[in-house]
C-alpha cells in the first residue's frame, strides 16, 4: 500500500510538471505581454530605454526555458508572483480565495451525496415506485440542464419569489458569522450539487440494483440482520464501487463548475479570481490559479484510485 | 441459396455486383442507419438534433418568423403568444428569432471545435496505436497531462491567451476534447495492428500512410462517430459556458450562453427571456447525447436490447 501510494506520488509530480509546462506555452500564446498587460495603450508612449528597461525588468525576450525556469523556481519555492493589477502577491490572493472555494466544492459534494446516494438506495429499494419516480426526476433534470442555467434560474427565483439575494452584503467567511456564511455557501452549493448528485445517484442505483439480489444478501437476512445493518452496512458497501468511481469524476467536473457558480454567486473563491484576472489579462495569477486546479484534479484522481483499492481488496494487485 | 440481406437496397442484377459485395461498408453503413432508427433513444436523438439543426439553419439564413434584430418598441418583453412563441426581450426583439441565430453561432463553434479534436484527436490515436514504443510513449504522455487539465480551465487558460473570438473560442474548446479521441482510438488500434490483414498488408509492402488511413482508419471510425456526436454535445455546453462567462465570441453574434447571461437581471419578470435560450441549450444537448448513445447500439451489437 505504501509503495502504491509512493508510486502514484511520482507520477503525480511528473504529470504536474508536464501540465505547468502546457500552461506556460499556452499563456506565452498571449500577444502582448506584461508591460503592455500593465500599461495598456501608455506603453506605446514609453521611449526605446525605457522599454528596454521594463523588459528586462520583466524578463521578456530572455529565451522559453530560462523564463519557465524561473518560474518554476519561484512557485516551488512558494513565490506565485505579484499580480499586475492589484500588485498584491498572487499567493495572498490565492490564499484568501482558496478557502471559500473549498468551502463550496465540500458544500456541493455533500449535497450531491446525500441527493445521489439517498435516492439511489431508496430508488434501487423501491424501483418504480414513487421515491424512485422523484429521483429519476431530479436526476434527469440535474443531467440535461447545465449549472449555470440552474444558478441563473435560482438566483432569479431567490431574488423574485423571497426577495433573497444572500451575497447583497458581501461575502462573510465562516469564522465571522458562521450562520450568514453557511447561508451564502448553501445555494451554490445546491446548484452544483444537484448535477454531482444526478450522476452519482444512476451509479448508486444501479450498483445497488445488480448486488441486491446477490447470495450473500440473503444469507445475511437469513442470519437474523436487521433490514437497515443490512441495507446500509453490507449492500452499499458492496455497491460502493462505482458510487466512488462516479464521485471522484464529479468531484473532478465539479472544480470546474465552481468557476461558473461563483461568477454567478459573486463569491470571491478562486473561479472569480480566475475570471476577473482573465479579463484583466492579469497572466499571473491566471497562470497560478490554473496550476493549482490542476493539482487539485490530479489529486482528487489519485486519492480515488487509493481508495478503491482501500476498499476493495480484490483491486490490490 | 438465398442471399442473407435481400432487403438491402443494393441492385443484385447489375453486372459485378454479386453476393460478396453485400457485405460492403456502404450497405453496412445502411443497416447500421436502421438500427440506430428502431432504437428508441437514438430516435428521438435523431428528431430532436434534426429539429436543432433546421432551427440554426434557418437562423443563419434569415428564415426566421421576424428579423431578430428588428427592435418593435410596440412589443417590449411581450410574454409568449401566438404572434411571439417564445416572447419578446427588452428591445422587443423577438426571441425565438434571437434563439434560432444564436443556435447557428452557438452549433458553429461547437463543429469547430469537434473537427479539431476528432481530426487531432483520430490521427495521434491511431499513430499512437500502430506506431512503435517511443512515439507511442510521447503522445499517450501529453494526453495524460492535457487530461489533467479540467477541459473548460483548458479552455479558459487558451481563451485568455487568444483572445475571446470566433474560432479562438472553437480552438479552445476543442483542445480540452483532444485526449479523449486519442484514448478510445488507441486501443482498438493496438488489437487491428496484430491482426491477419493489416499484417499481410505491411508483408505486400503497403506504406504506413495508405494502411493507417485505407484500413485502419475505416475499422476505427464507428467508435468516432458515436464519439463525435457526444463531444458535439460537450462542446455545445461548453461553448455555452464560456459564452456566459462573457468569454465567447464578440458581439453582435450573441450566443445562446451569452443570451442566458443577459437574460439574468429580466428573468424575474420575463421568465421567457431566461427560458428560451436555456431550452435550446437542453435540447441540443440532450438530442446529441441521445443520438450517439443510439448510435453507439447500433454499431456495436453486443450492447443492443440489453
Amino acid at each position: 500500500m505504501l509503495r502504491q501510494i509512493g508510486r502514484r506520488l511520482f507520477t503525480m509530480i511528473i504529470t504536474l510538471f508536464g501540465v505547468s509546462i502546457i500552461i506556460f506555452l499556452i499563456l506565452r500564446l498571449l500577444p502582448g505581454n506584461e508591460v503592455t498587460a500593465s500599461l495598456g495603450v501608455s506603453a506605446g508612449l514609453l521611449s526605446h530605454s525605457q522599454l528596454a528597461a521594463l523588459d528586462r525588468y520583466f524578463g521578456i525576450g530572455k529565451p522559453f526555458y530560462e523564463q519557465y525556469g524561473s518560474w518554476l523556481g519561484s512557485v516551488l519555492t512558494g513565490n506565485l508572483g505579484v499580480s499586475l493589477q492589484s500588485r498584491i502577491s498572487v499567493a495572498s490572493l490565492v490564499g484568501t480565495a482558496l478557502p471559500v472555494t473549498l468551502e463550496l466544492a465540500i458544500g456541493a459534494m455533500l449535497i450531491g451525496e446525500i441527493i445521489g446516494v439517498g435516492f439511489g438506495v431508496l430508488g434501487a429499494l423501491h424501483p418504480a415506485k414513487f421515491v424512485d419516480n422523484l429521483g429519476q426526476g431530479v436526476s434527469i433534470f440535474g443531467l440535461s440542464v447545465p449549472t449555470f442555467i440552474i444558478g441563473t434560474g435560482m438566483v432569479t427565483l431567490l431574488a423574485s419569489v423571497f426577495h433573497y439575494f444572500p451575497s447583497s452584503e458581501g461575502f462573510v467567511s465562516i469564522t465571522a458569522n458562521p450562520w450568514l456564511n453557511i447561508q451564502q455557501i448553501f445555494f451554490p452549493a445546491l446548484t452544483l450539487g444537484l448535477g454531482v448528485g444526478a450522476a452519482i445517484m444512476k451509479s448508486t442505483r444501479t450498483a445497488m440494483l445488480e448486488v441486491i439480489g446477490l447470495n450473500f444478501v440473503r444469507t445475511a437476512r437469513g442470519k437474523g440482520l436487521s433490514r437497515r445493518v443490512v441495507i446500509w452496512k453490507h449492500l452499499l458497501l458492496a455497491a460502493m464501487i462505482p458510487v466512488i468511481t462516479m464521485s471522484g469524476i464529479q468531484l473532478g467536473y465539479l472544480l470546474g463548475g465552481t468557476v461558473v457558480v461563483e461568477d454567478i454567486f459573486v463569491l470571491p473563491g478562486l473561479g472569480r479570481l480566475l475570471i476577473t484576472s482573465i479579463s484583466d489579462r492579469d497572466f499571473a495569477v491566471v497562470q497560478s490559479v490554473t496550476l493549482i486546479y490542476a493539482a487539485a484534479f490530479i489529486a482528487v484522481n489519485m486519492v480515488t484510485d487509493l481508495l478503491y483499492t482501500w476498499i476493495d481488496p480484490r483491486t490490490r494487485a | 441459396m438465398r442471399p442473407f440481406a435481400t432487403s438491402l437496397p443494393v441492385d443484385v442484377s447489375s453486372p459485378g455486383s454479386d453476393l460478396s459485395e453485400l457485405d460492403v461498408p456502404g450497405a453496412r453503413r445502411r443497416s447500421a442507419l436502421r438500427s440506430l432508427w428502431r432504437h428508441p433513444r437514438g430516435r428521438i436523438g435523431c428528431i430532436l438534433v434534426g429539429v436543432v439543426v433546421l432551427a440554426a439553419v434557418a437562423g443563419a439564413t434569415g428564415l426566421t418568423p421576424y428579423n431578430a434584430l428588428f427592435q418593435n418598441n410596440a412589443a417590449i418583453l411581450k410574454a409568449p403568444s401566438l404572434s411571439h412563441l417564445f416572447g419578446t426581450d427588452q428591445f422587443g426583439r423577438d426571441e425565438l428569432s434571437l434563439v434560432m441565430q444564436g443556435l447557428w453561432v452557438t452549433l458553429e463553434i461547437a463543429c469547430i471545435a469537434v473537427a479539431i479534436a476528432g481530426t487531432v484527436g483520430t490521427i495521434a490515436g491511431i499513430v499512437a496505436g500502430y506506431l512503435g514504443r517511443w512515439t507511442s510513449a510521447v503522445i499517450m504522455r501529453i494526453t495524460d497531462m492535457l487530461f489533467a487539465i479540467p477541459a473548460i480551465l483548458l479552455a479558459l487558460a487558451i481563451v485568455t491567451a487568444l483572445g475571446p473570438g470566433w474560432l479562438d473560442s472553437a480552438l479552445a474548446i476543442g483542445v480540452g476534447y483532444i485526449p479523449i479521441f486519442v484514448r478510445i482510438v488507441r486501443g482498438p488500434v493496438l488489437s487491428l495492428r496484430e491482426s491477419a490483414y493489416i499484417r499481410a498488408g505491411r508483408v505486400l509492402g503497403f506504406s504506413p500512410v495508405r494502411l493507417l488511413f485505407r484500413h485502419v482508419l475505416p475499422n476505427v471510425s464507428g467508435i468516432v462517430a458515436v464519439q463525435v456526436s457526444m463531444a458535439l454535445a460537450w462542446a455545445i455546453l461548453a461553448e455555452a459556458a464560456l459564452s456566459f462567462l462573457g468569454l465567447g465570441p464578440p458581439p453582435p453574434t450573441a450566443s445562446l450562453g451569452e443570451m442566458v447571461s443577459a437574460s439574468s437581471p429580466l428573468a424575474a419578470t420575463a421568465w421567457w427571456t431566461l427560458a428560451a435560450p436555456s431550452v435550446a441549450i437542453v435540447v441540443a444537448v440532450i438530442g446529441f447525447n441521445l443520438l450517439g448513445d443510439g448510435l453507439r447500439d447500433a454499431i456495436d451489437p453486443r450492447t443492443q436490447r440489453h
